[in-house]
């Protein structure tokens, strides 16, 4: 919910928001959530990132077409330009840096099902991949090959500690609603439920509040 | 006598204290071979074990070899996670030495002066010194390979730059190193030591993460 939420309510003609508009709005939300949320959320649908792409070619087409001029006026549009560009720019490598992260702490957990890996890009599938090749094998070269061959996997459920680590679901997150609806949240001692309004921020864990965000009533913080 | 699970725990150790390290330390080429070696060791005893039963073992009838069965089992799943978790931590550390774009002769803990920018080091570095396994060395290459191949689908968007969210286009930044001519879309700017210029962030993001430049202000 941004200002534009807001205009959008008083006055429901200005609806028409531009392509970009909306892809930046989209970029900075999945940003955002995919920051606090401690699993991997879904990659974005819809060829945003194309978009993005795109646009940001776009505009560094742009920025070199006007470098060569002198005029003042069109040195300034230069540095609004030059600016977006790299805060666009910092948008989409943090997001994909934070996704990277995820991935690498618990990679084969994300490739374990096709659930899960239908949350990774085509690249990020092959990055985790190829990942994690390199890694068993270096765990092979360097002590797993003189092992017993009953002790070469990497996924012994041996004691009932499975050795596929999974990311902590159960830790706390702050959504804001973004409609008012019942929230239900899991406590130490009690369970709860409450009716939350509009824009309220609520603490809880995520794996009570994934569906919520999910269904598109709330949105990470 | 040693305990079993002694020497695991010794890798541990080393693990958690490379942590809070700036570099790598060396290697621990003995140690991970002992772990391995008391392994096998154990699996061979547990086989031993095994064999004047033929398949036939009842563990409710000979309670003490079943525990000992058991013990030896442990201790080798325990070995093998010491081991993994030893070298985790040091490949962790490597990914993130490959992602601030140090070169191999940086991550031996070599002369701390710059190479060049690119991060191969050709194959023919085979220093003794060096305070990685030589397959830690052809996993830095490949991971750095890897790296290259993601990046490579975000041309535009320079994934290993900062992770600090941009607040001006231009910074001061004072030359701590010779680092030659650069070109910028106002013209080339000579890199000369102690000089001060007022340039575009961007165009220097590198040289400042090799060190070349500092950030003022």
């Amino acid at each position: 919910m941004d200002i534009d939420d807001i205009l959008r309510e008083v006055d429901p003609t200005l609806h028409e928001v531009p392509q970009e508009k909306r892809d930046l709005q989209d970029l900075t939300r999945a940003w955002v959530a995919e920051r606090s949320a401690p699993e991997l959320l879904n990659w974005p649908s819809g060829e945003l990132f194309e978009r993005i792409n795109d646009n940001i070619k776009r505009q560094i087409e742009r920025v070199e077409e006007m470098t060569g001029d002198m005029d003042p006026k069109t040195n300034f549009a230069l540095i609004v330009i030059q600016t977006e560009l790299e805060r666009f720019k910092y948008l989409v490598r943090s997001y994909l840096r934070a996704r990277l992260a995820k991935i690498d702490r618990h990679a084969l957990h994300y490739l374990s099902t096709d659930e899960l890996r239908a949350r990774l890009s085509d690249m990020e599938l092959a990055y985790a991949t190829r990942h994690q090749a390199l890694l068993h094998n270096h765990y092979l070269s360097s002590f797993l090959s003189s092992f017993p061959p009953a002790l070469q996997n990497l996924n012994d459920t041996a004691g009932n500690i499975a050795m596929v680590d999974l990311p902590d679901l159960e830790s706390a997150v702050f959504i804001r609603l973004l409609a008012d609806s019942m929230v239900s949240g899991r406590g130490v001692d009690t369970d709860n439920t409450f009716e939350f309004q509009e824009s309220d921020i609520v603490i809880l864990r995520w794996s009570d509040a994934k569906p919520l965000i999910e269904s598109g009533r709330a949105e990470l913080v | 006598m040693p305990m079993y699970g002694d020497l695991g725990n010794k890798l541990v150790q080393h693990a958690k204290r490379t942590q809070n390290l700036q570099h790598l330390p060396a290697y621990q080429t003995e140690l991970v071979r002992s772990v391995a070696r008391e392994v096998r060791d154990l699996d061979r005893e547990v086989a031993s074990l095994l064999e004047p039963f033929q398949d036939s073992f009842d563990p409710a009838a000979e309670q003490a070899t079943a525990c000992t069965l058991l013990v030896n089992h442990m201790s080798m799943r325990r070995n093998k996670r010491c081991l993994l978790a030893y070298h985790r931590t040091r490949t962790d550390k490597l990914e993130e030495l490959v992602w601030s774009g140090s070169d191999l002769l940086d991550l031996a803990g070599q002369q701390a002066g710059p190479g060049a920018a690119n991060s191969m080091n050709g194959p023919g570095d085979s220093n003794s010194s060096s305070s990685l396994s030589p397959q830690e060395e052809d996993y830095v290459r490949q991971y750095g390979d890897l790296l290259a191949a993601y990046k490579g689908h975000w041309t535009d968007i320079d994934l290993t730059g900062s992770l600090e969210p941009p607040r001006d286009l231009f910074i001061d930044v004072r030359v701590l190193k010779d680092a030659g001519e650069i070109q910028t879309e106002y013209g080339a700017i000579n890199l000369t030591k102690n000089s001060q210029f007022y340039v575009r962030q961007g165009d220097v993001e590198r040289l400042i993460a090799q060190g070349y430049l500092q950030k003022l202000g």
